[in-house]
């Protein structure tokens, strides 16, 4: 750690107060918000004051913003505290404590800086509460999202439990994110994309995931849709979009037939977002 | 009659690109038949100037002006300065060209480019287009070069970047590495930043970095490239902005104000690094809120930005960016030293390539990239190499960028 040369009287006056934050209720809620976010991230040295933003997050009697706020000075000392390595330990400890807090705000917050950290226990619930909804601390939806930080295999048959039979549609939308991580899951957005009663922003996200798990399956179906006259004009964009950015670009140069397609499409009655992503392809490959 | 006109000292059309701090360049009249000697011209911006704006300087230290008149003599270089005028940066590549007139005669013109951050939130459509576009690119979904940046970035590496006198040296060099990256895919692109202390309802839109729905899950216009965004194997961005980006300041950050009046000694000063830069970080749900996955969001690094800005902003304000002066940096140390990678002598990780000990047992991405226009801060920089960007006290200290609210003069 680096010894520095002064400390501008302000900081210290900050600490003082949000250190006392927790014990003066009577103090207002902006007075300790202001107090917290003027900390400096070297509170972490000092025993008492790291105990007193814990404990701010910790108490359910204390304003939701300025519980918030706490969560915020912890998080932003972990950028910045030369040795916060010494207090992660407490932090992570009152967040799993709070986990199960009776405000939805705090347990996503909460459950989310976890499943950054790879937090075993954080995971553990989440899966617990997709398996057994009355146990779920969170919707199916945020729990998939957050599980998709750090994925274990055994949230793969899960995931594609939820796909077949989803509580909601937020749900099925956030499965599918998590499964684009599945090399075994390339086939399954094969067919979401080719099918064309699937709604297009499944259509739009499974044209994300095969980009990244069989990129040159991605490229043969979009060349196929951006020529298909049948198709809408946002997957349209999407798919040209992944040509333009992604394909190979000796091939794009050679096909005749795309580039007279996309010409086509710049002319013809397309919205605007087609015909702007035309321009920048036949730019990028002009004859 | 053949004119040589190099810019940043080099023919390499990849070198037209100036900012604010004048470039160095040079002009020869070729000898031949019928050239007459010595001959009179005068430089001047290309009219109508449609976008950026060039100024001259007769020598180093020279004050600026609109027009230059120099005498040449076939065979000898003849020496001058270009800089961006300040206010008036490009808008496109080679959107400014230098003409040289004998008279009302042009005898030769150069296209280049006053090559500026900006402010992400103004930047103009095509502007955008290109950095998110350049940006796709280096992502590659997921199999390109922006993986070392978010390997780089990470618990191993955080004893070398945070927590000590070396964070905002660190981070403009993490942030110069992206930006040349992105250059080689479009050499028109610089990094933009995002001021997190004002409302940027341009920037979170599905056309340029996403809108966010209630899970924090950020969703992309048809057009997007950002749509394919992928970072260790899965797809998408997680950003659940904690406040309204499209009216409000990120959470409890200082102002511009607040930040610049943190001190006027660097010890004091690099308190940003917890507020703003903390709070603007946490200001999210969502990867960019946590060190080990913050880089996962693009957004991290139009973060930083405005990090370096501010610093940047400061230096210029109090004069801080000659690393002998104590004020410039952190002049007291505890014994020994401050910890490795944050002393101005100390070459920094991971551009070094040193691994192991006290340092992180891997250095992904290799040594700063090169630049056509500069060779400031070199393969392996140094801690001090980062101070003087815009070469104020040693013109070779030059990193090529600018920012569009910091003057030169």
């Amino acid at each position: 750690m680096s010894a520095k040369k002064s400390k501008a009287p302000a900081k210290k006056q900050a600490a003082a107060k949000a250190s006392a934050g927790s014990a003066k209720m009577s103090r207002s809620a902006s007075q300790r918000i202001h107090a917290l976010s003027r900390m400096g991230g070297d509170f972490c040295e000092d025993t008492e004051k790291l105990q007193g933003v814990l404990n701010t997050i910790k108490d359910t009697a204390a304003p939701l913003p300025v519980r918030m706020t706490a969560l915020q000075t912890m998080l932003s000392a972990s950028f910045s505290a030369p040795n916060f390595n010494a207090c992660r330990p407490d932090f992570l400890a009152t967040l799993r404590s709070v986990a199960a807090d009776k405000n939805m705000q705090i347990r996503e917050r909460v459950l989310g800086i976890l499943s950054r950290e790879q937090d075993g226990f954080a995971q553990q619930v989440l899966m617990e509460g997709l398996q057994d909804p009355a146990k779920a601390l969170l919707p199916p939806e945020k729990a998939l999202q957050l599980l998709s930080y750090d994925i274990h295999a055994d949230a793969y048959p899960l995931a594609r439990k939820i796909v077949q039979n989803p509580p909601n549609e937020a749900a099925k939308r956030e499965a599918l994110r998590l499964l684009a991580a599945d090399a075994g899951s390339a086939p399954m957005f094969e067919k979401l994309l080719k099918n064309k009663k699937e709604a297009v922003d499944v259509r739009q996200l499974s044209a994300a995931a095969l980009n990244s798990l069989a990129p040159e399956k991605l490229q043969q179906h979009a060349r196929k849709i951006v020529l298909d006259k049948s198709e809408g004009d946002q997957l349209k964009a999407t798919s040209l979009t992944a040509i333009t950015h992604f394909a190979d670009e000796a091939a794009m140069a050679k096909d005749n037939a795309l580039y007279k397609g996309v010409d086509k499409l710049r002319t013809a009655h397309s919205s605007p977002a087609l015909k702007r992503v035309s321009k920048q392809f036949l730019a990028k490959y002009s004859r | 009659m053949a004119i040589n006109l190099l810019i940043n000292g080099s023919a390499d059309p990849k070198a037209r690109y100036v900012t604010w701090a004048p470039s160095p360049c040079s002009i020869e009249l070729a000898a031949g038949p019928g050239v007459a000697s010595p001959q009179a011209v005068t430089l001047r911006n290309k009219p109508p100037a449609s976008g950026g704006v060039v100024v001259f300087y007769s020598k180093p230290g020279a004050a600026a002006s609109n027009t230059l008149a120099l005498t040449l003599t076939p065979g000898t270089p003849v020496s001058f300065l270009v800089g961006g005028k300040f206010g008036k940066p490009s808008v496109a590549d080679g959107d400014v060209a230098i003409q040289v007139m004998s008279g009302t005669q042009v005898l030769a013109e150069m296209p280049l480019m006053v090559r500026i951050r900006k402010n992400a939130n103004t930047l103009s459509a095509g502007e955008r287009d290109r950095f998110v576009s350049a940006l796709a690119q280096l992502n590659n979904k997921g199999a390109g070069r922006y993986a070392d940046f978010r390997n780089i970035h990470d618990e191993d590496g955080l004893p070398e970047a945070h927590g000590a006198p070396g964070f905002l040296p660190w981070h403009r060099a993490f942030t110069l590495d992206l930006e040349r990256q992105l250059q080689a895919f479009d050499s028109s692109v610089t990094l933009p930043y995002w001021r997190f202390d004002q409302k940027a309802p341009a920037l979170f839109t599905a056309d340029f970095f996403g809108t966010s729905d209630q899970l924090g899950t950020v969703h992309f216009g048809p057009t997007n490239p950002l749509q394919f965004w992928v970072t260790d194997g899965i797809p998408g961005i997680k950003r659940r902005p904690l406040f309204n980006v499209a009216t409000a300041a990120a959470n409890n950050v200082f102002t511009e104000a607040q930040t610049l009046a943190l001190g006027n000694q660097f010890a004091d000063f690099r308190d940003l690094e917890d507020n703003p830069h903390g709070y603007a970080h946490t200001s999210f749900g969502g990867s960019i809120s946590s060190v080990p996955t913050a880089v996962k969001d693009p957004l991290f690094f139009l973060l930083h930005a405005n990090v370096d800005r501010l610093w940047a902003k400061w230096q210029k304000k109090l004069g801080r960016f000659d690393p002998s002066v104590a004020a410039s940096f952190d002049s007291t140390k505890p014994p020994g030293g401050n910890r490795i990678g944050h002393n101005l002598p100390d070459t920094m990780w991971p551009w070094n390539g040193v691994t192991g000990g006290v340092r992180p047992p891997t250095a992904p991405g290799g040594p700063m990239p090169d630049s056509p226009s500069v060779s400031a801060p070199g393969a392996r920089p140094r801690v001090e190499d980062l101070l003087d960007y815009r070469g104020a006290i040693v013109a070779g200290s030059r990193l090529a960028f600018d920012y569009d609210d910091v003057p030169f003069a």
